[in-house]
């Protein structure tokens, strides 16, 4: 793939397809605009702002030539083109997925500083803690590298952080986007050049609802209800077999099961856990059904086990109630 | 209930000494509780004389025409048929290629990886080479020896982690049953590679030299095992320094028969061990059966092995000797204690050592692992 810059026009190529990603404007229309950087530097002596972006496209194919994301960026310069020039003020992004160190960034980040001096591109570390250093709604647009951390709630955080009415880019080189994330897709403008895919998103209240109901808080505050259901069911299994109610056969396997269950929830919560004994605890639990089953079923001293069930679940239960 | 043909295969060629050590003894209680059959997969390092005491085995010699896991690999290709749980001893890269190869030809399988490790291993394992995850996905079933480490690795692995610790199949002990607290002496015992770095023997006989002239009563120390140069040499200096001291320490040397070391076991009051890092020594569980109050450094098992300080005694740092000195004297004047404990560690021993009753909880595990893939 190859980023072609004439005097009046920047486009992808690829194979013999083109794919054209800005034509440099006829003589505007000015009459009732004459603050804005667009027109103000393009006419002013030294360098323009259409000289400064076919540079920067020139940049992206010196710097990133061996960089599968090439056409990616250059999609994404040619989507965040308008909405940097929209207006005069700084302009906040930031971009995730392709580490600090990205060499198109920096470009970007160039080519932001020359249209204002207050406009940043900040490049967040490839962790999911780097949302949370985020403001939401702070951002005027975010680049998402679907590639990097395609969870559907890592993606529904990211939009969360841009402002309304700003653009959320998701970018990939690959084919197809995860189930969840097409009903999200549908709502973007796609721009497809050979393996690279750019989806824009105007981040408006539908996005947003999708965003809110789909993100980790949401995924959170589900599991952990679920969790409390079936801390609930446990409960009363628990209970009535250590008061030696008659219990059917699977009601010990019922327990357990649950009990497992209970533990991949938890752990699929570990990060936000503020207790992380939490899941040891249902796993400690678990063993102790297990042995005072397999007591009952040796007809063993039932003393010990009966104790640790007991030790056991008041840790658990405890333990859950706290934490939810 | 369903039976399961049952495969081990260790990461390295088998010795005979192993087949009566966990990696052995779990999978094969498990296949007398819930097994159609079970096979050790292994190539040969000799004689398997302990092989009689485990009816039913299939020991399969591999081809020592190349190395070991490689022809593992081969073996399980062709056979993944005849394999419905798979047993791993520890999470060593070298059973990477051989699980994803189970897996790949039975998804419907199940591996149960025993971990076999401590602290210092765990904090080790390679969780940033994908393989390594990979293999760790491979299996259904982990399970370690301690609680500490279990809740460890939870934090590390993120994924369900059993406890199951070293236990003992008492058929192997019948002379645990007939022990009775008359038998008892004023005696010390420790067992292991004496002088090793690991085992920490030295610390031990300043120990009790500490504590000796404040025992009320004489107390023999028994340090059985065989005896690194270095620390034969230790000793005799030992013995020179502290002449009165020299007729009550024994060095036995390497005990080969089994009897034997079961006759001190059974006249043992006390177990000391006094190791820097140990997973979950089975030596611990032997000594317990025989009724032998432990004393032991904080090792990852020193809180299971004494039931959290109450079926024995803990002195955290392996480097007080003044410390464990303290517990061990306190130990010894404590007949009361050990007399109950006698009783008492046995029980615990029964309910919670016991590989019949750790195979039982296995089974159920398994289980639920086939319910899980049906449900999914």
């Amino acid at each position: 793939m190859r980023i072609i810059a004439t005097g009046t026009c920047v486009s992808l190529e690829e194979s013999g397809q083109v794919f054209t990603l800005l034509e440099k404007p006829a003589l505007p229309d000015y009459s009732n605009i004459t603050k804005r950087p667009y027109f103000s530097v393009y006419y002013s002596e030294g360098e323009t702002v259409w000289e400064r972006l076919s540079c920067s496209m020139a940049k992206f194919a010196e710097l990133c030539r061996d960089d599968p994301y090439l056409g990616c960026y250059a999609l994404l310069l040619h989507r965040l083109y308008p909405l940097l020039l929209s207006d005069n003020r700084a302009k906040n992004l930031a971009a995730y997925g392709a580490g600090t160190d990205c060499m198109a960034y920096r470009v970007i980040q160039d080519f932001m500083t020359f249209l204002h001096t207050g406009s940043a591109l900040t490049a967040l570390a490839l962790s999911p803690f780097s949302f949370t250093a985020v403001s939401p709604g702070s951002c005027s647009a975010l680049l998402y590298r679907l590639d990097t951390c395609p969870a559907p709630a890592a993606v529904c955080d990211a939009i969360n952080k841009v402002k309304p009415g700003g653009l959320f880019l998701l970018y990939t080189i690959k084919e197809t986007v995860s189930e969840e994330l097409v009903c999200l897709c549908t709502k973007a403008k796609k721009d497809s050049f050979g393996p690279c895919t750019l989806y824009t998103l105007t981040v408006d209240e539908a996005v947003m609802d999708f965003a809110r109901e789909n993100g980790s808080e949401a995924f959170v505050l589900a599991r952990a209800s679920e969790i409390t259901r079936r801390a609930e069911d446990l409960g009363g299994l628990i209970q009535a077999m250590l008061a030696g109610t008659a219990l059917p056969d699977d009601a010990w396997f019922i327990a357990v099961t649950i009990l497992q269950q209970t533990e991949e929830l938890l752990l699929s919560l570990y990060d936000y856990l503020e207790n992380d004994e939490l899941p040891v605890f249902a796993n400690a639990l678990k063993e102790a059904v297990l042995n005072y089953h397999t007591g009952i079923n040796r007809q063993s001293d039932l003393t010990s086990y009966q104790k640790d069930l007991a030790e056991t679940a008041e840790i658990f239960f405890t333990a859950v109630e706290t934490e939810f | 209930m369903r039976k399961y043909k049952m495969c081990m295969i260790p990461a390295y060629p088998l010795e005979n000494v192993q087949l009566l050590k966990d990696r052995v003894l779990l999978p094969y209680v498990c296949y007398r509780l819930f097994g159609e059959s079970f096979s050790i997969v292994t190539q040969s390092t000799g004689d398997y004389p302990y092989l009689s005491c485990l009816e039913g085995t299939d020991l399969i010699p591999l081809p020592e025409d190349r190395p070991h896991m490689e022809a593992a690999v081969s073996y399980v290709s062709a056979h993944s048929q005849d394999i419905d749980l798979l047993f791993l001893f520890g999470a060593r890269g070298e059973y990477m290629e051989l699980a994803r190869t189970y897996k790949s030809l039975r998804p419907d399988g199940v591996i149960y990886l025993k971990l076999d490790t401590n602290i210092d291993w765990a904090n080790a394992y390679p969780l940033h080479d994908k393989n390594f995850s990979v293999f760790l996905e491979d299996c259904d079933i982990i399970s370690c020896e301690t609680r500490r480490l279990q809740s460890f690795l939870y934090k590390k692995w993120l994924r369900p982690v059993e406890y199951i610790p070293n236990g003992v199949w008492y058929p192997l002990y019948p002379e645990a049953g007939d022990v009775q607290l008359a038998d008892k002496e004023n005696m010390i015992l420790t067992v292991g590679r004496l002088g090793t770095a690991q085992k920490n023997s030295m610390m031990l006989l300043y120990a009790y030299a500490l504590a000796f002239p404040s025992l009320k009563e004489p107390w023999e120390l028994v340090m059985a095992g065989s005896v690194t140069p270095e620390f034969q040499a230790e000793y005799d200096r030992f013995c020179k320094e502290f002449p009165p001291l020299a007729p009550h320490i024994h060095l036995t040397g390497h005990i080969s028969d089994k009897q034997t070391l079961y006759q001190y076991y059974k006249r043992a009051r006390i177990f000391a061990l006094t190791s820097r890092a140990e997973g979950s020594p089975n030596v611990f569980s032997e000594a317990a059966i025989f009724g032998c109050t432990v004393i032991t450094t904080g090792v990852d098992a020193a809180p299971d092995m004494t039931d959290n300080g109450r079926v024995g005694r803990i002195s955290p740092d392996p480097e007080d000797v003044k410390g464990f000195s303290k517990e061990l004297l306190s130990l010894c004047q404590d007949t009361g204690y050990l007399a109950r404990n006698f009783h008492e560690i046995r029980s615990y021993m029964r309910a919670y050592f016991d590989y019949e009753r750790l195979a039982g909880r296995l089974r159920s595990l398994v289980g639920l692992q086939a319910l899980k893939r049906r449900t999914s």
